[in-house]
């Protein structure tokens, strides 16, 4: 397929360019992308992805449009709340550009799918906002073979770096194993709405010069953003010959799920539905052992709604605040979603409580299962 | 002499939100001495019970990897602390 009249009045100013020109558009249209998670770093790249001709387009989310999630997301608008987030973004894209094709995947990458998606695309651009998906991406992209651009945001700090098979490090030479209650997220620690717009298109410029074979990618070299500074600091990385899944002797050779937190911590967490936690506050106020909710939404979000008993204790106060609860009866950890409350187990059970327990799905199945008229707060 | 530390992100609320701090030593193990005796509590979040250098961490001496808290450490050197992070 060569371009078309419309088309080469779109990309005009790219084919000026004598290192993209017709052959480098062209590959732009033949390249597929598939970018996980459209989220802060998702929506600019993609965004810029469309605009610049990639000719497929494939979004990974399962989530909801959200309000909170406007400041950093500008795919979405205000009437775009509640929708499925690949959904609304499919729509922006192609209104931007209907020349592309545009997939959507409205589902959580787990071991058993994520071949199956990204076989589909040539190049992967990862946005995620769990570690957990991040080392399902980059071990599957090595598996696969497809170029992986990673970045990662944090307040006002932002990192990027690319792997290409055989050519350099992959995301787990960078960071072999990481205890993912160890550093906080986005929903916690709050972003700067501008940082991921400044990551997501450092990826969708990493993506476009891949696909048009042009200029040097980050191979090797972690590129680390602060906003505050505004300085870009480049450092370097070398691919480790014990990695686990692209070293000499690869220990991963299937993709396989770590969970949302790493590793034995969170084996140790009590996972209790929405049902089994009504039952045991049932059972707690007749003659049982004693029962310690602990909320570890941020305080907005408590002040919102919680659960009646509940005391609210951040998960990123909570290592310094063990003491608060320590021997008051088994703590039953509570947020959201159930992603911070595993954490919050995580951090529990190093410190030695022996039995932490969290709500899976959290408050949103409590709604969903128990309660009807439970209003969540968006984090 | 001192060499200049850069704290990431996720670690600064430890340097009460500074970005670059001065830290004292000629290795690795004397600088995050000097900064956990201004800073309590930030060594362990980057090496654990044994010494070892956390796997979310990466630390670097004027862009050269240091993987080994043995790392000697200069005058005026720029010591970056890399942490993972996770937002997206």
């Amino acid at each position: 397929m060569t371009l078309c009249a419309n088309e080469r009045a779109r990309y005009r100013r790219h084919l000026s360019l004598p290192e993209i020109g017709p052959s480098g558009q062209q590959r732009l249209k033949d390249t597929r992308v598939l970018v996980v998670g459209t989220g802060g770093l998702g929506c600019p790249a993609a965004l810029y992805l469309a605009a610049a001709g990639i000719g497929t387009l494939g979004l990974v989310d399962f989530d909801r449009v959200e309000l909170s999630n406007l400041q950093r997301q500008v795919l979405f608008g205000t009437e775009d709340l509640g929708q499925l987030k690949v959904e609304a973004a499919r729509r922006r894209l192609l209104a931007l550009n209907p020349e592309i094709a545009v997939l959507t995947h409205a589902l959580t990458l787990r071991a058993d799918n994520v071949c199956e998606v990204i076989e589909g695309y040539d190049i992967v651009l990862d946005g995620s906002d769990r570690l957990s998906t991040r080392y399902l991406v980059n071990d599957a992209c090595v598996l696969l073979g497809r170029p992986l651009v990673t970045a990662a945001i944090h307040r006002f700090e932002g990192q990027a770096m690319t792997y290409i098979p055989g050519l350099g490090p992959c995301y787990r030479c960078l960071f072999p194993q990481v205890e993912e209650g160890a550093v906080a997220s986005c929903a916690e620690a709050g972003v700067l709405g501008v940082l991921p717009g400044v990551l997501g298109t450092i990826q969708a410029n990493e993506a476009i010069k891949i696909a048009a074979g042009i200029g040097a990618p980050l191979i090797g070299r972690l590129l680390s953003y602060d906003a505050l500074e505004l300085s870009f600091t480049e450092l370097p990385v070398s691919r480790r010959h014990d990695c686990r899944v692209c070293g000499e002797h690869p220990q991963i050779t299937a993709p396989r799920d770590i969970g949302p937190a790493c590793d034995t911590e969170t084996l140790a967490a009590r996972r209790l539905s929405a049902i089994d936690l009504r039952d045991l506050l049932a059972s707690a106020e007749s003659a049982g052992p004693p029962l310690v909710l602990i909320d570890v939404r941020e305080p907005r979000e408590f002040a919102a709604r919680h659960l009646e008993g509940a005391r609210n204790i951040p998960l990123r106060e909570l290592e310094s605040r063990l003491a608060e609860f320590a021997g008051a009866g088994d703590p039953v950890f509570l947020c959201r979603s159930g992603h911070r409350s595993l954490l919050a187990c995580a951090i529990a059970w190093r410190a030695g409580i022996a039995a932490p327990g969290h709500l899976e799905g959290g408050l949103l199945a409590w709604a969903a299962e128990v309660d009807a008229d439970f209003e969540v707060a968006s984090d | 002499m001192s060499c200049t530390v850069h704290i990431p992100s996720p670690l600064r609320s430890y340097t009460a939100g500074a970005l670059k701090v001065p830290a004292d030593g000629t290795t690795l193990e004397e600088v995050l001495a000097s900064l956990e005796g201004r800073f309590t509590g930030i060594r362990f979040r980057l090496v654990d019970e044994q010494s070892r250098i956390r796997p979310h961490i990466r630390f670097y001496v004027n862009a050269r990897e240091a993987q080994e808290l043995s790392a000697p450490v200069g005058t005026s050197d720029t010591v970056h602390v890399i942490c993972a992070l996770t937002g997206g």
